[in-house]
């Protein structure tokens, strides 16, 4: 599945109204930082998708300063919303290494004690996996798991159904993964 | 002449996920074994921080009424007793169209 553009990335971005200079200039910089910013979350998580997040974050981010100060040029938007992008990119890159730490199943040796805890085990698996899901996003994939369909899905949540899945994608991935690993006993 | 071989790690991995690589549009089959994951991995008989019967019934009849504070966040995810009471809502919302 594509990456959405930078015109649909700005779909769900609320804008303040009466502030047309924010929203110009805030779509100038999504379009100077997003080729770089996949590249970022590739290099750093292996998975573009995850550009997605963490650029609505740094969008919302920099709305919020921008909003409670007086106008400003196109290049500063542009520095402003790139140094939001990379601060939410480190700070979860330092986060996974941290879970990285507590270490998912998949690499730790199994042994008798693992087994005989292995629901404990499942928990953190899940709550790992899932920990850093944006609220819509968990609704969604509660709202899938009890077989709402994705179409009805994106119009509970005022979305479109390409937005929703795409934002979903990460999540699927690693339930994908896990449930792939869970099965073949890793 | 040229001889190509079939690296056997690789062949396996694309046959152990080739199930969820088959999926449909709206990853049900995805959906499925996380169901039966749930089920098998995460017992609560003691049904501890649910949320009430009530709310999953009308988060099965019309999840727009539902937010995530009233499914305690995720925790449906890590219930097997949850997950029960959805696939039973589930078929008594279903029986109705098979007669």
């Amino acid at each position: 599945m594509p990456l959405p553009s930078p015109s649909d990335l700005c779909w769900n971005v609320q804008f303040p109204p009466g502030q047309e200079w924010i929203e110009r200039t805030v779509r100038e910089a999504l379009e100077a930082n997003w080729q770089r910013a996949q590249s970022t979350a590739r290099a750093y998580f292996g998975d573009e998708f995850l550009a997605l997040e963490i650029m609505q974050l740094a969008l919302q981010k920099t709305i919020d300063r921008l909003n409670k100060g007086a106008p400003v040029e196109s290049n500063e938007v542009i520095l402003l919303l790139s140094r939001f992008y990379a601060q939410e990119a480190r700070r979860r890159r330092d986060a996974n290494r941290e879970l990285a730490l507590l270490g998912p199943n998949a690499e730790v040796p199994s042994n008798p004690a693992q087994s005989q805890s292995s629901s404990v085990d499942s928990t953190i698996d899940l709550e790992v996996i899932l920990h850093d899901i944006p609220p819509e996003v968990r609704l969604a994939l509660l709202m899938r798991y009890s077989r709402t369909r994705w179409t009805e899905v994106a119009a509970i949540l005022g979305t479109t159904e390409s937005s929703i899945r795409v934002r979903s994608q990460q999540a699927l991935k690693r339930i994908r993964q896990r449930l792939g690993d869970n099965e073949h006993g890793k | 002449m040229i001889v190509y071989t079939v690296d056997p790690i690789r062949k396996d991995d694309v046959a152990e996920h080739q199930p969820l690589l088959n999926d449909d549009q709206n990853d049900t089959l995805l959906f499925e074994k996380l169901e039966e994951y749930i089920l098998a991995h995460y017992p609560n008989p003691e049904r501890v921080g649910c949320p009430s019967l009530e709310v999953l019934k009308r988060f099965s009849d019309a999840p727009r009424e539902v937010n995530l504070s009233d499914l305690k966040n995720l925790h449906i995810f890590k219930c097997a007793e949850c997950t029960r009471a959805l696939i039973e809502l589930r078929r008594q919302w279903e029986q109705p169209k098979l007669l």
